[in-house]
């Protein structure tokens, strides 16, 4: 600390002073600049820059310039037939792997809540697939499936029945995958139902049964309408998910056989860093985007409608 | 208290920042596997020797495609050299990412490589094919040769075997007997880069290919080109159910495990197969050029080769790093490493080749002189692409084998331009 010739303390020194009150005037600047850099940085940048992409002829030689091509890029898109097969097999997962996951989530959280309340140690188990890195489990179940040597054909084996080429096979390749995403995400949708069920209201279920109700009457008449906002969030988050599948698709079959299991997150990857058109790959994203958006929008909005 | 955590560690990041740059002198980007397990090895041995540091970056196969790929896009300068699969090496020169080496061995007194490199592992790092600047070096002496168990295509009848009628003869037999547990044949099926890799040698073996010689033309759909389809989908009738779906791992493990009695494979698997704590067939297997059709059989060349990258800060040193690894006596400990050399003095060395590891070097070394190198196109990972995802589909049965040409030969049209 500073002290002038007669002892009193100096400006500078005394607090609140000149840098410091500045720094307390503008704490919340400061406190959130680091998260807006970031943002800044890996979020917003990168969106205006796929945008400027989009409308571009990208050469992979740095020395050629980017040739504006308007909406060029998008018009590709009515064009392209492994687009459209990656757009249709996307399609395909989304509805049966959400339509699944939903069903056993929600069949699970009625059996735990309603009968087995307190096993707890269960509904830890039943999370673990939820909580793995999505390439460990990709690698596991190539493992499992692996014809020759996995220990799903070793069982088909011993009972006697035609081994399968799982992964491999044309007719069963995207069931595989399906499979493997529904392992791994039905405990998501278990999770989200069970915080639902656990914070029902008891009075309606006490007069239903008063008024001599039946399960299934008061599962369709008061759960269900009562876990309306829980399922919708879930399959909202779900649905987003899945239409973004990468790591299963690439790990269990990159695609094949036959085109069978390419999906759009991994024909942007190929038409990105494969086929170096980065261009072409940021039209594709935003067609992504696109549909993600409105499918949220209207999701939402059907929702709060029925409400 | 907090401000001067703070402080410290952004101080802490900005020197490790600025040593992890400065820690360098030379970034190479390799591939795993044998061939980037090499070149690392060989790297720390310079460091020791040289005093240079040289890094080495280790990525799987496609990624460092990507990864060069980018780096030539940005001219981020992040690699000063790439140990690149042959095949890229149209896409990266013809994009301005690869320097031309011929100043380089200038500088150095030399007129370029020596003559102890076979020929056809030096044509294939000229870009134009054979005839324009060397954009690189080899360093792995990849190409095909066909594996197979002698004693079993013996039981099946067939002692050597020397055409693809040798091999589907032997195959179909091992396969009926094999009680869906044996099979005679396998290969690579699986979408993109390895249907197309065990495909393109039975292509050429029946006198087809995928462009006419000046590239002026696609020519898949031809009667060549049927004829070899036909082989192939015999071949896949009697090879394992799944093999649609198999890349080098799932055949190399066939092999090994004494599922599989045939196949085209790459020279680095030879050191699995003689391994006894990887492999059942220690021994038992035989190496063999690869079958010929109605014409001679030839393999694909699948070389790494290394090439400076244009935005690298440190060429020279490079290129000096090149030089020494690709030297001689280089090859011959990268070949005591476990990869296939190119260099005639060290396939014909007697220290090595009296060794049982290296049985094959005498098959491999025709193998290299009679391959064919994969069609030099800028496009070629597209086009690979495309025609994978036809063969795919042929294998898998979706299609016929005819529309699976007649599809490839409108997709390559598409991607090329040409007629």
């Amino acid at each position: 600390m500073l002290k002038s010739a007669d002892g009193t303390l100096t400006a500078q020194s005394q607090p609140g002073g000149g840098l410091e009150r500045w720094a307390e005037r503008h704490l919340r600047y400061l406190m959130l600049a680091p998260t807006v850099s970031i943002l800044l940085a890996l979020t917003i940048f990168p969106s205006l820059y796929m945008f400027y992409a989009a409308v571009h002829r990208i050469s992979p030689n740095p020395d050629l310039p980017w040739e504006f091509v308007g909406v060029g890029n998008f018009a590709r898109l009515l064009s392209d037939a492994q687009f459209h097969v990656a757009l249709r097999n996307t399609i395909v997962f989304t509805v049966v792997a959400v339509t699944v996951e939903f069903l056993l989530g929600l069949g699970l959280a009625l059996l735990l809540d309603k009968y087995i309340r307190r096993l707890t140690f269960l509904k830890t188990v039943l999370m673990i697939p939820m909580m793995l890195p999505p390439i460990a489990v990709a690698i596991t179940w190539k493992l499992i499936y692996e014809p020759q040597f996995g220990v799903l054909n070793e069982i088909m084996y011993r009972l006697g029945l035609p081994l399968q080429a799982w992964a491999g096979d044309v007719n069963l390749a995207m069931f595989s995958i399906i499979v493997a995403d529904v392992w791994q995400w039905t405990p998501f949708i278990f999770l989200l139902m069970l915080a639902g069920l656990a914070s029902l209201p008891v009075e309606p279920y006490e007069a239903a049964a008063i008024d001599g109700a039946s399960s299934w009457r008061q599962f369709w008449d008061l759960t269900l309408p009562f876990l309306k906002p829980v399922i919708a969030i879930a399959l909202l988050l779900r649905v987003m998910d899945a239409l973004r599948l990468f790591d299963l698709v690439f790990i269990l079959t990159g695609g094949g056989p036959a085109d069978r299991t390419k999906v759009l997150s991994l024909y942007i990857y190929q038409v990105a860093y494969r086929f170096a058109d980065p261009g072409y790959a940021a039209a594709i994203s935003l067609f992504v985007l696109f549909v993600t958006i409105v499918f949220s929008t209207w999701f939402m909005k059907r929702m709060r409608l029925a409400d | 208290m907090v401000r001067k955590l703070f402080l410290t560690l952004a101080a802490a990041a900005s020197a490790l920042a600025i040593s992890g740059a400065a820690w360098a002198d030379i970034t190479v980007l390799v591939p795993s596997g044998s061939e980037g397990d090499g070149l690392r090895a060989a790297a720390a041995d310079y460091a020791k020797m040289k005093g240079t540091k040289v890094e080495t970056v280790q990525a799987p196969y496609a990624n460092v495609f990507e990864q060069a790929a980018n780096a030539g896009a940005t001219k981020s300068g992040v690699f000063d050299i790439v140990l690149m699969d042959d095949p890229w090496i149209p896409f990266f020169a013809e994009n301005g990412h690869l320097e031309d080496l011929t100043p380089y061995f200038k500088n150095a007194g030399l007129e370029g490589p020596d003559n102890d490199f076979l020929s056809k592992s030096l044509a294939i790092c000229r870009n134009p094919y054979n005839s324009g600047p060397y954009v690189c070096l080899p360093y792995v002496g990849n190409a095909q040769m066909f594996f197979y168990d002698a004693a079993k295509y013996k039981e099946a009848g067939v002692e050597a075997p020397k055409t693809w009628d040798d091999v589907l003869k032997a195959s179909k037999a091992l396969t009926e007997g094999g009680g869906g547990r044996y099979f005679g044949y396998v290969f690579r099926g699986g979408q993109g880069n390895p249907v197309v890799a065990d495909f393109m040698p039975i292509f050429w073996s029946y006198g087809a290919d995928l462009f006419n010689a000046d590239r002026s033309k696609v020519t898949i759909d031809t009667p060549e080109g049927a004829a070899a389809m036909k082989m192939f989908m015999a071949l896949r009738d009697v090879s394992p159910k799944g093999v649609e779906s198999y890349n080098a791992n799932e055949v190399g493990t066939a092999l090994a495990a004494g599922t599989s009695a045939s196949s085209i494979n790459w020279p680095n698997w030879v050191a699995t197969f003689e391994d006894p704590s990887q492999s059942k067939m220690v021994g038992k297997i035989s190496y063999t050029a690869i079958p010929a059709g109605t014409k001679p059989g030839s393999s694909e060349i699948g070389h790494w080769t290394m090439g400076i990258m244009s935005a690298s800060k440190n060429k020279q040193e490079a290129f000096d790093f090149m030089l020494w690894a690709t030297s001689p006596e280089q090859i011959k400990i990268s070949a005591e490493r476990g990869n296939p050399p190119v260099r005639a003095s060290v396939f014909t060395d007697p220290e090595l080749t009296k060794q049982e590891k290296f049985r094959h070097y005498p098959v491999l070394m025709e193998a290299i002189q009679a391959s064919t190198p994969r069609p030099r196109h800028p496009k070629w990972p597209e086009i690979e692409n495309a025609f994978g995802i036809e063969l795919s589909k042929a294998v898998a049965g979706t299609i016929t084998p005819e529309e699976a040409l007649k599809n490839s030969q409108t997709a390559v049209e598409q991607i090329t331009g040409l007629k």
